[in-house]
């Protein structure tokens, strides 16, 4: 029955993201027409000049009028709105975000999609590197709370939750970035990798060493909550009558924590790091930016300095995407831990 | 409800709150941040920095990119500190018709390296004329400037000494100063520095610091009756300035940080009170309409749950540059989802209540029974949550505002933040510019965190202890 259920999840994931990326489109429509057009004049600017001279006035500009109306065919710039609409909407799902007008991708490709793809491994790199250290903090941290809930350390460890939870993360990267890359300098003050990048296993031990701080400042702010959460879910795990009976049966505190509390703890607690990659890629992602590592977040920085519009729609897209795509995963993974879930429940 | 279970209600949460320390400490800030934005005027040099933000004539007296005048404390070399002062004697003479009116200020020099710039500053009708000079504490008179206002029907009058009076001051130095064999260039040569450092050969090169009382005297010749020249007073742009420093646009960064406070507020507040209304209402209504309304309900809610917020902010951001307004309403836009699920839950348990039933009996309206008898019972609960969203409301807005998006006819903490990271201040370690915008977004968020987190304690009791 699980398939059946996984089957049912993705394709109403895409549902949703169809839907989304029609609203987006419609909403968007206007200025990336403009973008459109203008890159349309360009096109046909650089064709007549390309052109032999031999042409009379009139002739030049019929043949431009005749380019223009090619061109806006072949983008669909001459059918209504809701069509165009419609198009861009295909346009997006098929891949094809156009051409970005100033920005290139590394290897100096204009299109959109190589721009935007080379950068998705590093953003989830950096995020998941960072969730993944947070999560083990703060199940170490989370268990500690639980285990001694209203003592001096779980209430003290509480404050430091409150004291970070409204400390944007880019906030910290700068002081960061201040403290450790200009003034005490040990740590590189951003980018991917030293230039040149170094080759065979020094390139990895380097592209950690630049992973490192932005990495730190991530779980600086960020493992307190998850320590919270957990705190909070393995506390209320502990007062089920079957964890009291487990404790009058004899068994030990510790197995008793790890073996029978834990057990049921795990599903929200894949749910909470799952949730927790895609807050950050929904709240947090130009924090990259502070650290020049060139993910889907910077990405954002600069399309937005050079005014790049088909990258930045493009990257909107993506990140859409990605967001989707990780709430539908999430929704498997939870279904697969959580066997209640895949039978539906009563109706 | 009725007025008085509503305000027995909220006695006994009174009551609870009480006990919860940290909620208490967060009421206090709370009401420190709102004090701020109404004693704002009295307790920040540049008032009008929340209009003013990107005028720069209203900057223009202060020093670039100083540090906050408590660093002196910390230092060997003290800095003369960035000042106003208004308090002067003044006397005035008459010789015919023509009036001579003398103002003489006193400074106390007490530091190692002087301000950078001394400004006069009057109101000027008709056509007077102003002589500046400087009593030094060694005796020496040094006359300065002399402005000529031509005729003016009342205009403020600024006179730099660092800039108008380069060749009196070099002139003044050059006296004590060995000349032969080292040329020494006159526009490398800072007025002020040769005003306050000891007469004696290095004035111009090496100046040491001549410390004890100054008199500047400002003497206006004023031809006819009808010419004035009032409120006078002199700046001084200092190596060290006010609370919190300058950034690199002479701009002081503590009034900006202070008229960033109201903003916050109000885009935090407004956002979350927003936003957790319509998600507490469309999770009741959705809970007890049920059938298919539910249904529909439920997938609009899971299509906004899949946008990721951020993104779509700056992008909506960069296109259509909203003003302060608009972004708080694209946010609440987003923000109500928050609560739909948990509420629409609390929601469901509700509605199976007998009293519910009862009032269906008695043939009360759909709205009646969401607004009058389910949505109270989640007022606490929506508290929480509002109080939680806030800090969440305040980062995003930063977030775009760090980006360079912000509302520019504002000033935000996320603004100065952006305009510290374009300005190079992490480069150049212009610590003054960086960490005062953050410590109060993160202040503002913890007190927050306290107050909602002091409100969720109390609504599960289950998680406080074993």
């Amino acid at each position: 029955m699980y398939w059946k259920y996984c089957i049912r999840r993705i394709i109403y994931g895409f549902a949703i993201f169809v839907i989304l990326i029609f609203i987006f489109s419609a909403l968007f429509n206007a200025t990336m027409e403009n973008t459109l057009r203008s890159r349309i004049e360009e096109e046909i600017h650089t064709e007549t000049m390309r052109l032999d001279t031999r042409m009379t006035p009139e002739e030049l500009t019929r043949y431009i009028a005749e380019r223009r109306e090619f061109k806006q065919r072949l983008y669909h710039l001459d059918k209504p709105t809701w069509s165009r609409i419609f198009w861009r909407a295909f346009n997006v799902l098929s891949l094809d975000f156009g051409k970005a007008t100033i920005m290139r991708s590394s290897s100096g490709e204009a299109d959109v999609w190589i721009i935007i793809a080379e950068c998705i491994p590093r953003t989830i790199l950096l995020f998941t590197t960072a969730i993944f250290i947070n999560i083990i903090l703060g199940l170490w941290l989370g268990l500690k709370k639980a285990q001694r809930a209203g003592s001096l350390i779980d209430k003290t460890t509480s404050i430091g939750t409150m004291i970070v939870y409204g400390m944007p993360s880019w906030w910290l990267g700068m002081l960061v970035i201040m403290f450790f890359a200009y003034t005490v300098k040990i740590f590189p003050s951003g980018g991917l990798h030293s230039v040149p990048p170094p080759t065979g296993f020094a390139y990895y031990i380097d592209l950690y060493y630049h992973m490192t701080l932005p990495v730190l400042t991530l779980v600086a702010i960020g493992f307190w909550g998850s320590a919270f959460l957990i705190r909070n879910i393995v506390l209320g795990i502990l007062q089920e009558d079957y964890i009291m009976a487990a404790r009058t049966r004899g068994i030990p505190e510790r197995k008793v924590l790890y073996g029978h509390a834990m057990r049921t703890a795990a599903p929200p607690i894949v749910t909470m790091a799952l949730l927790s990659l895609l807050a950050s890629v929904g709240g947090n992602i130009i924090f990259e930016g502070i650290f020049s590592w060139p993910g889907l977040g910077n990405l954002y920085w600069i399309a937005i300095e050079q005014n790049d519009i088909p990258v930045l729609m493009g990257n909107l897209f993506i990140t859409t995407a990605l967001y989707m795509g990780g709430l539908v995963i999430l929704d498997l993974i939870y279904g697969f831990l959580d066997p209640r879930i895949k039978v539906g429940g009563k109706q | 409800m009725k007025w008085i279970d509503f305000k027995a209600g909220v006695q006994d949460f009174w009551n609870e709150f009480k006990r919860v320390k940290f909620g208490l400490f967060g009421l206090i800030l709370l009401f420190i941040f709102i004090l701020t934005v109404f004693i704002n005027p009295y307790i920040v040099p540049f008032p009008e920095a929340s209009i003013r933000w990107r005028d720069i004539t209203y900057w223009e007296d202060n020093p670039v990119s100083a540090p906050p005048a408590w660093v002196n404390w910390f230092s060997s070399t003290k800095r003369a500190p960035s000042l106003i002062m208004e308090e002067h004697v003044f006397s005035e003479e008459k010789m015919g018709k023509i009036k001579l009116s003398r103002a003489v200020f006193k400074y106390e020099y007490s530091y190692d390296l002087p301000p950078l710039d001394v400004i006069f500053h009057g109101y000027a009708i008709g056509s007077p004329v102003i002589m500046l000079s400087i009593e030094r504490p060694d005796g020496h008179i040094i006359e300065l400037v002399r402005r000529p206002i031509s005729k003016s029907d009342g205009k403020e009058v600024r006179v730099s000494i660092g800039k108008d009076s380069r060749i009196e001051s070099y002139n003044f130095g050059a006296k004590f100063e060995n000349l032969e064999g080292n040329r020494i260039e006159r526009e490398m040569v800072k007025p002020t520095s040769v005003l306050f450092s000891e007469a004696k050969e290095g004035i111009l090169v090496y100046p040491s610091p001549l410390k004890g009382t100054y008199k500047l005297i400002a003497e206006i010749i004023l031809p006819s009756e009808n010419d004035v020249v009032e409120d006078i007073y002199f700046t001084f742009s200092g190596g060290v300035s006010g609370w919190l420093g300058t950034d690199s646009s002479k701009r002081d960064i503590w009034s900006g940080v202070v008229a960033g406070v109201k903003w916050a507020l109000l885009i935090g507040l407004l956002t979350a009170f927003t936003a957790v209304s319509i998600g507490v209402t469309y999770g009741v209504m959705s809970a007890y309409l049920g059938g298919w309304k539910d249904s529909l309900m439920q997938r609009i809610f899971e299509l906004f749950l899949g946008v990721p917020l951020l993104p779509v902010l700056i992008v909506m951001s960069a296109i259509f540059k909203p003003n302060i307004w608009i972004m708080i309403l694209m946010m609440s836009c987003f923000f109500w989802v928050g609560p739909v699920k948990t509420v629409r839950s609390m929601g469901l348990q509700i509605k199976e209540e007998t009293y519910i039933e009862a009032a269906q009996a008695f043939g009360a309206s759909s709205s009646r029974i969401i607004f009058k008898h389910m949505v109270p019972l989640l007022i606490p609960y929506a508290f929480a949550s509002m109080a939680l969203y806030v800090p969440s409301a305040i980062v995003y807005e930063s977030s775009i505002s760090l980006l360079g998006l912000g509302d520019s006819t504002i000033v935000t903490w996320g603004q100065i933040l952006h305009d510290a990271l374009t300005g190079g201040a992490v480069l150049n370690g212009l610590w003054w510019w960086v960490i005062p915008p953050g410590l109060f977004i993160a202040l503002m968020g913890m007190t927050f965190a306290f107050i909602g987190f002091a409100m969720d304690n109390i609504l599960h009791p289950k998680l406080r202890t074993r």
